[in-house]
């Protein structure tokens, strides 16, 4: 009796102190957001007050009304999607295919090919600006969101490749191999066995390209001069001027910019758990 | 799969809408223009439909870039050949250097270039006389101090640097909360610190001979005396990383006592509410020197372009023509809140705006950065070496090092 | 099996035809330009970025000599080093705690994807935001509570601002490491606690003899990655310090930023990318030597 005493107040300990280290850690990573609410909702002056308050003594709620008058937020926010998303899908069909190649077949160069793909990241992004400013340009691609969906596309190559490879890998082949003696071929077995099964990891890898696509910033600041296919990263900073940086409207719309990010998380998070599973197992 | 393809074509079919479109039978003038504020980006789209529809002939492309990223954005292009017909910037010498300008009065009409203050466009002239860009606006700065905080203080607003110690002290005697003088020597604009302090000593970034003179023992006596007041306490607490908009925003919200800045100041202060009332006066120069006061100029100028055609360039004048016609860019100026570069402009702002006169007046007669071969380098160099002091590095040596540097 | 069947030329190609597309894709939008990122470090540069003629080692030679850069290595592998290590434990010790089911665990693992949902430049101007002496939410917060009087100056040193800025970037790189050890953990087959606790195993004795090993080669490649982009890290230490002052709190990456955009010296930047890629490729292939064969046998 004593000892199952013992053993229920020890659960109840560890419970409690789960919770309350989840939630200290919640608030903790909550706060710099909190932050920028209680100033996109304050005036200049309100948030420059030395003797201000945390909270604003008024919201200024009309702060996220007006950043959707004062720059076109709703175009930049549909050209950051289609950046997004457009780079999410060609890095999907370029990583795919190689991932397959690297995980289901044996080749010359396999080793050369995954270094590769690392030492195609060590160069910051800012580092090659006029390098791929040139490329861009030889392609006739300046100035579209198509330049950016590619270049961002390119810089991802590596998650996607070596995610989806430890996806498929930790997948058993021999469903795909019936498969094949059934009459199908390699494609429309990894179409039709391979990729349904590997689905956790692909939404894991989709999540991953979106979120750097969507919040990259230096790369299209460069390349996209017309203020109406800007994506929203680089279209706030309206409100970033020589005179007066309008910290109000640039942390409205900065929130503005997370929720997009944070339903479509929301959606697949079930998936996104068991799907980075197979992420680096055989890294 | 096939939705994945249908959902690529979807995307790329709506990317390539974001492409610019070029009409071929039209002449087309690219601008890259500094975004001043938040308005900057909405007149010049303005400034663009009027255009075009005076000129249907011509195709005026402007993309307005912020100032923090102003210089990547150029740079970028002009690496790849891909530098815009004109540019407005603040400094000119770096492409004048690398030989990428055409001379203003190749694009500039001369019935524009007579509307120039002379004194701005000496500013931007070679040693043969040449101009080589024109300015768009410019900016004095003036001292600014909060005249509540001075009167607890008991004391008078300061004119030499011995009275400039001395208020300091009696400021942080009557209020501790406040800090007595606002000083920016970061990466933003470190280069203005050392110019108001230098020049205000008589030294300089250049000698009489206009060669880099940076380690002048004008120039250490100079630093000497802002590092005493930093190392005693008494200005804001972070020089290296407080810009000037910090300082700003802090002198609107009564934090800070005095200040060097521009007319924008005074637009900070009544945006806070008009919490503080100030006063602005000449920049405190030390005992027996004549006092300096300080230009900002912003300028324009155009790149050159293989295989430009006359029709080409004479679009160019054109646009320039446009954007210095009186009437519209006073207006932009008083937008801005700057201080006008030409003639008529200058008048069309004081009938608006009679405060403008000390300012065109105080502009008139200012000292501005050097357009020397080697600026960049300079200006980087000053501010990096103003850090070292403030890390505690001897400042002889520091000045020395980087006159050294830039000389040798 | 391979061995017994005959290798047709299609057999032979056909994997290379899988890899093209990512190959090509890579190739001509980052090969290329690494490849000007090279030609410009053995080039002369004129101050708008022209190339103007071969320099050999010229660039490489001013960098190396010049007194700044041994701070700025060492300032590199400071953040590097803090960043991933720190990051890492914590993003770990996190994914044990979101492991566990729990009511509103969804929204805990929801709110943890913040940091990473949002641009890096906002993320440090809020930090920036935060710690500042005059207006600093975090005084204000801290006054509200009564816990200080008078505001307390959070970034006297440059050492503290480096500190707040690795912070920063610890802040941001956790929810990366935790999603990717939370997925690791996810896979352990829970058989092994269960003959664990019939051995009468510990909480600790677990969490090293199973959970750890188990846990490790998912975190490997994640960590990998993570020390390239930590390295090359730019918008943190832009927006905070821009390396200010006197390069004390500059990484690599700024340094170059600002010889190449405000300094005018494209060349020698180039030079510094270059250096960094190598100590980069050095460390890299460390790994990659002892991981990518054991993966190709």
């Amino acid at each position: 009796m004593a000892d199952n005493l013992t053993i229920n107040w020890k659960k109840l300990l560890t419970r409690i102190l789960l919770y309350f280290s989840v939630a200290v850690i919640c608030v903790i990573i909550l706060y710099p957001y909190f932050v920028m609410a209680c100033t996109a909702l304050k005036t200049r002056a309100e948030i420059f007050d030395p003797n201000g308050a945390i909270l604003p003594a008024s919201p200024i709620w009309s702060n996220f009304v007006d950043i959707w008058t004062l720059a076109p937020m709703g175009k930049y926010l549909l050209n950051s999607v289609i950046v997004a998303g457009g780079s999410t899908i060609i890095a999907m069909l370029c990583g795919i295919p190689a991932a397959y190649a690297l995980a289901r077949m044996k080749f010359k160069g396999q080793t050369v090919f995954l270094g590769f793909i690392i030492v195609s990241q060590m160069f910051a992004p800012v580092v090659l600006l006029i390098g791929i400013y040139k490329v861009i340009k030889f392609l006739g691609m300046t100035n579209t969101l198509l330049g950016l969906i590619f270049i961002n596309a390119a810089f991802n190559q590596a998650f996607t490749v070596w995610l989806l490879r430890g996806t498929f890998m930790s997948i058993s082949a021999e469903m795909e191999q019936a498969a094949t003696i059934d009459g199908c071929n390699r494609v429309q077995a990894m179409l039709r066995i391979l990729l349904p099964v590997a689905a956790p990891g692909i939404v894991t890898t989709l999540i991953f390209i979106f979120i750097n696509a969507w919040n990259e910033f230096t790369v299209a600041l460069c390349l996209i001069s017309t203020d109406t296919i800007k994506p929203l990263t680089v279209g706030i900073n309206i409100f970033n001027g020589y005179n007066i940086i309008e910290w109000q409207y640039l942390f409205a719309s900065s929130i503005v910019a997370i929720i997009p990010v944070v339903i479509l998380f929301m959606s697949i998070e079930k998936n996104l758990t068991s799907g980075l599973t197979a992420g680096g197992v055989k890294g | 799969m096939k939705k994945i393809i249908a959902m690529l074509l979807a995307v790329m079919m709506l990317a390539s809408l974001g492409t610019a479109a070029f009409a071929e039978d039209k002449v087309t003038v690219e601008v890259i223009a500094a975004q001043y504020g938040t308005k900057t980006a909405d007149w010049w789209v303005g400034f663009e439909e009027k255009f075009e529809a005076a000129n249907a002939d011509i195709d005026l492309v402007v993309e307005v870039v912020s100032w923090n990223d102003i210089n990547t954005v150029v740079d970028t292009r002009i690496a790849n050949e891909q530098q815009p017909d004109l540019l407005n910037i603040d400094a000119y010498m770096k492409y004048y250097e690398s030989d990428l300008l055409l001379p203003a009065s190749d694009w500039c009409s001369e019935e524009t270039y007579a509307k120039f203050y002379p004194a701005f466009l000496a500013e931007s002239m070679d040693a043969e006389g040449t101009v080589w860009a024109v300015p768009d606006l410019a900016s004095a700065r003036a001292l600014y101090v909060n005249t509540d905080i001075l009167a607890e203080a008991k004391v008078e607003i300061p004119t030499t640097w011995a009275e400039l110690r001395a208020a300091c002290e009696a400021i942080k005697e009557a209020c501790p909360d406040v800090y007595p003088w606002g000083v920016d020597m970061t990466t933003d604009e470190g280069q203005a610190a050392f110019a108001y302090y230098t020049w205000n000593n008589g030294g300089g970034f250049v000698n009489a001979d206009r060669e880099w003179a940076l380690n002048s023992a004008e120039n250490v006596e100079a630093m000497e005396f802002i590092m005493g007041l930093i190392n005693d306490g008494l200005t804001n607490s972070d020089p290296a990383n407080d810009t000037r908009y910090a300082l700003q925003d802090l002198f609107a919200a009564g934090k800070l006592a005095m200040m060097i800045g521009p007319t924008q100041v005074e637009q900070y202060v009544a945006d806070a509410g008009n919490k503080v009332n100030y006063e602005s006066a000449l920049i405190p120069a030390n005992e027996g020197k004549a006092n300096a006061s300080m230009g900002v100029m912003d300028r324009i100028m155009c790149f050159a372009e293989e295989g430009r055609s006359e029709a080409e360039l004479a679009a160019i004048t054109k646009v320039v023509d446009a954007f210095y016609d009186d009437e519209p860019y006073a207006e932009w100026v008083l937008m801005e809140n700057f201080i006008p570069a030409t003639i008529p402009g200058g008048e069309l702002c004081i009938e608006a705006n009679p405060d403008m006169e000390k300012w065109v007046n105080l502009v008139a007669g200012a000292q501005f950065y050097p357009s020397i071969e080697g600026w960049d380098e300079v200006k980087f160099g000053v501010i990096d070496a103003q850090q070292q002091m403030l890390l505690g590095e001897d400042i002889q040596e520091v000045l020395d090092i980087l006159q050294e540097e830039v000389a040798g | 099996m391979r061995k017994n069947k005959p290798r047709t030329l299609l057999d032979k190609t056909e994997p290379y035809l899988w890899i093209l597309p990512s190959v090509i894709l890579m190739a001509i939008f980052i090969i290329v330009p690494i490849g000007s990122v090279f030609q410009m470090a053995f080039s002369e540069v004129n101050k708008a970025g022209i190339i103007k003629g071969f320099a050999g080692f010229e660039n490489f030679e001013k960098v190396l000599t010049s007194s700044k850069f041994a701070l700025v290595l060492k300032n590199t592998a400071v953040w590097t080093v803090c960043v991933v290590v720190i990051s890492t434990v914590l993003g770990f010790i996190l994914a044990l705690l979101l492991n566990n089911a729990f009511k509103g665990r969804k929204i805990a693992r929801a709110i943890v994807v913040f940091p990473w949902a949002t641009t890096l430049v906002i993320q440090a101007s809020v930090w920036k935001f935060i710690i500042n002496t005059d207006y600093g939410a975090l005084n204000t917060l801290l006054k509200t509570f009564g816990i200080i009087e008078a505001n307390i100056n959070w970034i006297p040193t440059p050492a503290a601002y480096f500190a707040w800025e690795i912070a920063c970037g610890i802040f941001v790189t956790i929810p990366f490491v935790c999603f990717t050890a939370l997925s690791g953990l996810q896979s352990i087959d829970s058989s092994y606690y269960e003959a664990a606790d019939i051995d009468g195993a510990t909480y600790w004795q677990k969490l090293f003899k199973i959970t750890i090993p188990l846990v490790k080669p998912s975190l490997t490649v994640a960590t990998v990655l993570n020390i390239i982009y930590v390295f090359n890290s730019f918008p943190i230490i832009w927006t905070i310090t821009k390396g200010d002052p006197a390069s004390r709190t500059d990484t690599i990456v700024t340094y170059l930023y600002k010889l190449a955009f405000l300094n005018s010296k494209q060349g020698q930047a180039a030079a510094v990318s270059v250096i960094g890629f190598l100590i980069l490729l050095a460390c890299a292939s460390v790994y990659m030597v002892s991981t990518l064969k054991k993966g190709d046998e």
